[in-house]
Order: structure tokens, then sequence, then C-alpha cells
């Protein structure tokens, strides 16, 4: 029931346009994540669902009504803000029956509902306290329990996690994923974290400059990145890019960039053909780049390589390596011996590479 | 160190004790003269105080001039003033803060400017004005050019201004109305500056005295300045400094009193709400 649809949704804020034609639709029950840059719109599309901004042109609609000229308060949507904007004045009891408060909910019900809550958070012992004597995870809880105790059709929340150190970040988040799991609620959650948005979404909408730029589940944005933008985006360390060239030899079409030179399997050489162009830019996850000595199905002809930087990861590490012309960053087993100043030859599996139009940024595959 | 930072303090503590006695002094001098017996004159006996204290002079002052008249007319356009301030300073402070529409900053420029001008340069076109509406010789005329306040109105803005936007948006997606929002969310976080307005608001009125004799001319109207003035001025063989002290300090018992009982909300009102 509760579909978040937007219909080519547009804001300016004089020239600027912080959100620019976006359509998009979050489905009922739905863990929709917005990832982008600073300043790319995300909480400006938020604020837009939320009423808080009204669009330029045109149509948002939450459930099946169109709500454009409806009032924050009457489109039965919580946020929660990035910074938390608890009432300073309010216990904790009262933050969250504010708005049962002003629904004019019968006092008993208030209380059961606060006090129920409460407990699904672990804020029993804190209702009487004010939000200047909580911790940031206690205030974050009880910005949380706000939104909550309304039990809306839709919440939004804007970088929620943002204030808090890395342990409680990790810890909230999957108290997050439960949390969601049962309320059955539509989630549109904004952070600029792609761990988050990795770990949270069910599908992840990336923007960029106010533009969608492809909204898809994790795995799919992982794999099938439809730009430039998106593939250096998601993942980290981010996916290496190199320029190369296409070519045709003995019939089998070739990728070379510097050193590298990749025959595409048969199965993805039609989809090259097909892009009409010979310069393209290479894109290679990390961990696709691999120690020469280990077994890479589908790569071939060891380059040589010098390592530059190693980072440790505990279970991985990150190195960082020199090609003729080029450098790439590689994802390896702890196990393999690799330490700066070496020389290290790497194989790259040619089935997983993704190419890209030099000039749109488009991805080819 | 230390040492300098106790020069310091005994430095400042001096200076405090200095700055005290300047404002003790005249109000003691005044309680002394007004407990001298009817019959002791006023040069007699230790400067300050007299030989046999009485309190004949604030029961004659209080039964020479309808004080209980002055105490009502003052409360009521003390308390009339500050009740619709309290409206329009709040309304107008939030519309300045939070609401965007255009000249707003034009429009504001002028509040400011009233803040500018003597008050005293607006007595004769106001009397005209009361005149012209017939309201000589009423508490409405005393209170009418007060009820908007320039300088209120400046004060609400930079209170609500400093409430961080969130609450306010956190407000109206819990289901506020604007005006619900301005009730549970400005105001409580905005009650130093209200306080501190309502203080010197009501010092002022109470102590108002040109405005309101202009504008009256019998005792029905007149507030307790206007009428101590008239029965300082009513003394037939000469000032009676003994019952003009006396009157003087019924006068000012009723704001002494208030401000020693909050003496401590007052002043944290005042440093939160940055006047000094
Ligand atoms: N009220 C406003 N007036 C003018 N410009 C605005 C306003 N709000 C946002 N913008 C602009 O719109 C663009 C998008 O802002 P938005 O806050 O949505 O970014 P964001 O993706 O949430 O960034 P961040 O990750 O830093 O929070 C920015 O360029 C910003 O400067
Ligand atoms: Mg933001």
């Amino acid at each position: 029931m509760a579909r978040v649809v937007l219909d080519r949704v547009t804001k300016k804020f004089g020239e600027v346009a912080a959100v620019n034609d976006v359509s998009l639709t979050v489905f009922d029950r739905e863990f929709l994540v917005l990832v982008g840059p600073s300043g790319c719109g995300k909480s400006t599309i938020l604020r837009l669902v939320a009423g808080l901004e009204d669009v330029s042109s045109g149509e948002i609609r939450v459930g099946d009504g169109l709500v454009n000229d409806v009032a924050p308060k009457d489109r039965d949507i919580a946020m929660v803000f990035q910074n938390y904007a608890l009432y300073p004045h309010m216990s904790v009891f009262d933050n969250l029956a504010f708005s049962l408060k002003l629904r004019r909910v019968p006092k008993q019900q208030i209380r059961q509902r606060v006090q129920q809550t409460a407990a699904t958070l672990g804020l029993e012992g804190l209702l009487e306290r004010k939000p200047k004597q909580l911790s940031g995870g206690q205030r974050q809880r009880v910005a949380l329990g706000r939104a909550i105790v309304r039990e809306p059709q839709v919440f939004l929340m804007d970088e929620p996690l943002s204030n808090l150190d890395a342990q409680l970040r990790v810890q909230t988040r999957a108290e997050l994923i439960k949390l969601h799991r049962r309320l059955e609620a539509t989630v549109i959650y904004v952070t600029h974290d792609q761990v988050e948005a990795m770990t949270m979404g069910s599908r992840i909408a990336v923007m960029r400059d106010g533009v969608l730029q492809q909204m898809d589940t994790p795995t799919g944005l992982y794999d099938r990145p439809a730009n430039m933008f998106v593939a250096g985006f998601i993942g980290s360390p981010s996916m290496n890019f190199l320029s190369g060239r296409l070519e045709r030899h003995n019939g089998s079409l070739q990728v070379t960039a510097g050193d590298l030179v990749l025959d595409l399997p048969p199965e993805r050489a039609a989809g090259a053909d097909s892009a009409n162009t010979q310069e393209v830019v290479v894109g290679v996850r990390p961990e696709d780049v691999q120690p020469a000595a280990s077994l890479v199905p589908n790569g071939h002809r060891p380059i040589n390589a010098s390592v530059d930087v190693v980072e440790h990861m505990g279970n991985e590490k990150f190195v960082y390596l020199s090609l003729a012309n080029a450098s790439l960053v590689a994802r390896i087993d702890v196990s393999c011996p690799a330490s700066a100043g070496e020389n290290l030859p790497v194989v790259v599996d040619a089935g997983k590479i993704h190419l890209f139009h030099p000039a749109t940024e488009e991805a080819i595959f | 160190m230390i040492a300098g930072r106790r020069l310091d303090t005994l430095r400042s503590n001096l200076l405090l004790t200095v700055v005290c006695l300047v404002w003790v002094v005249p109000l003691v001098w005044a309680l002394g003269t007004s407990v001298r017996a009817p019959g002791e004159p006023v040069g007699t006996g230790f400067l300050w105080l007299p030989g046999r204290p009485s309190l004949a002079n604030f029961a004659e002052a209080w039964s020479a001039a309808p004080f209980v008249t002055y105490y009502l007319n003052t409360i009521v356009i003390c308390g009339g003033i500050l009740a619709v301030q309290l409206f329009t300073i709040t309304l107008a402070g939030y519309a300045f803060a939070r609401v965007p529409f255009p000249g707003r900053e034009l429009l504001f420029s002028l509040f400011i400017l009233q803040l500018m001008l003597p008050l005293t340069v607006l007595a004769v076109p106001n009397f005209l004005t009361m005149r012209d509406l017939h309201l000589i010789n009423t508490k409405l005329a005393i209170m009418l050019p007060y009820m908007a306040s320039g300088f209120g109105v400046f004060l609400m803005r930079q209170a609500f201004r400093s409430v961080p936007l969130e609450l306010e948006e956190a407000g109206r997606l819990d289901g506020c109305q604007w005006w619900q929002v301005l009730w549970h969310v400005y105001l409580p976080l905005t009650r130093p500056a209200l306080v501190a307005f309502g203080l010197v608001s009501v010092t002022f009125h109470w102590n108002d005295f040109l405005w309101p004799l202009l504008v009256t001319n019998t005792p029905n109207a007149r507030p307790l300045t206007v009428g101590l003035a008239s029965f300082a001025l009513a003394g037939e063989n000469g000032a009676q400094f003994p019952l003009i002290m006396a009157g003087t300090l019924l006068v000012m018992a009723p704001l002494l009193l208030g401000f020693f009982l909050f003496q401590r909300q007052f002043v944290s009102s005042f440093i939160r709400s940055g006047i000094r």
C-alpha cells in the first residue's frame, strides 16, 4: 500500500537543479538506499517526499495518492534527521509521545505505545531523561523511536548513523535491518557510505549531481554498473580504470590496455562489437586482479607489476601496483606474499572485466 | 598565577561593591526618611536613621491619595500591555525569523528603525491620535501605543532564529500546524527571552511617567507614577519628604519584591537571552 513514486521530479533552488528529472519507485515494504557524493541531492529527495520542500515540477505519490499539495503532517511519513532533532525541552517520553498527543490518541494508549517502543529500542530506563542527558547512541535510538511510535506508512532516514562511532554504527546498522523486517514498513534511507548502502538496501539508487544514475539491487549494481560513476562509487577499493583499445585478432576480440592484453570470452564479444568504438575504458575490480601464482580461470598472460603500497586489512590485503603506464589496485589473500618494492606478476580475470565508452562513460557491458 | 587571579577577584569584588553602594544608597535614604515620625524634622538625629521609627507616614500617604485605584490602574496597564505585546512580538518575531515573504528584510529594517526613535518624539502625534480616537483619560490610551514593540520583535526574531530549523520540521512531520510548532517547540525554547522581555516591559511601564501624564487628567485612569507626582505636589507647606518617600516606596514595593523573589530566574533569563 505504501509505495512511494517519484515521477519526473525536479527541484530547483534558484538556477541550480538539486534534483533533476528523477523518476523512481520504492515498493511497499522495501528498504531503498539513496547514495551519492555530498551535494548530489539525496537529502532534497527525502525532504520532497516528506513535504518539507515543494517540487518545481513532477509528481510524488505516496500509497496511491498524489501528495504534491498535501501538508507534511498529513502524509503519514516519519523522518529521522541526521542530527536527530529531538525536542530539547521534552523528556524522552514526551519526545516519543508528542506526535500521538497531537493526534489526540487517548492517554492510556499513548503510554502503552511509548512503553512498547521504548522496550523495542532498549530505552525503558531513559524515559524521564532529557535529550541532553543521553549519549549519542541513545539519542539516535530516541530519534528512531519517535518515528516508530507513530506507525507511519513510510520512514525517511537521512544519514541516521553518521554521528555514531564506527563500532556503534555497525551494531545499529544490524539493528535497523532487523527492525525493518519486523515493522514491515517502507524505508527510504540516505547515506553517503557505500558499505551501509550495500549491506542495508534491498535496492540502491545512486545519485550524482541531482540525476539518478542507476537503481538496482546491491549485487546488480556491483556486477552490472551502468556507467563509470556507479562503477567507481560502489565497491571499496574502487574499480580500476585503464584506457584501452578493442582489436580483432585471429577472429577473437581482444582488449589491450598497455601491457594488459585480454581475449574477451565469446559471449561478451558480441556486446563489445555492438558498441561501435575502438577506444574503451577497461574497468577491473580489485578482486579480479590476482597474483599470477594463484589460479584464475580466465586469466592469461601474467603482466609485470611492481608493488607500491600494501594495506593489510586482517583477512585480506590491498596491494597498490604500478604497471608500465598505469596503476592497479588488487585485493588479494593475506597468505599471498607481497611487499612494497617487489615485483609481483599478476593476471586479470577477463571474464569479469567491464568496458565503458570513453566519451559517454556509459557501460558497454 | 593564582595570586594574580585572586587579585583579579578582589578587584572585581571591590568594583561591584562600589556599584552596589551607588544603587543602594538612595534606597536606604528613602527608607530611612520614610519611617521618620511625622513630628521629627528631617535634619535631626543621625543623618540616615530617625530617632523613633514609625510607619505613620505610610498610613498617611495611603489615605491621602487613592492609591488603591492607582495600583489597580498600573497593574491593569502593565499587564494589558505585556499580554498584548507577548502575543504580537511572538507572531511578528516568528514571521521575521522563519516565514519567507517578499520584502521581509526591508520591513524588518523598518521595525529596527523604531528602536532608534526616542519615545518622547512620538508623544505629540500619539496624543493627537488618542484624542481623535476619543480615548483621552482612559487606560487604553496609555496602553495602545506600546502594544507593538520593535525591541520585542527584534528580540524574539533573534531567539527564534537560534532554534534549529530541524526542530520545526520535526514538529511539522509529527503533526503540528504552524501555530502548534510555535507553541510546543519555539516558545518553550525561547522562554528566557520572553521572561527577560516581560521584565523590561513591566519595569518600563510601571515607571513610565510622561505619556500617562499627557493622556490622563483624573485619578480614574492614572497609574501610580502620575498619582504619586500629584500627591507630592499637593503638599501645602513645602515638600514633605517623609511622606513623599513613603509614597515612593509604596509605588516601588511590588517591583522590588518581585525582583527579590525571582532574582535568580531573571538574571539567568537575561544572561541566556543576551540582554544585559
Ligand atoms: N535550501 C536550499 N537552498 C539552496 N540550495 C540548496 C538548498 N538545499 C540544498 N541546496 C543545494 O542542493 C544541492 C543538493 O543538496 P542536498 O542537501 O540534497 O545534498 P545531499 O546529497 O544531501 O548532500 P550531503 O551528503 O552533503 O548531505 C546542493 O548543491 C545544495 O547546495
Ligand atoms: Mg544530506
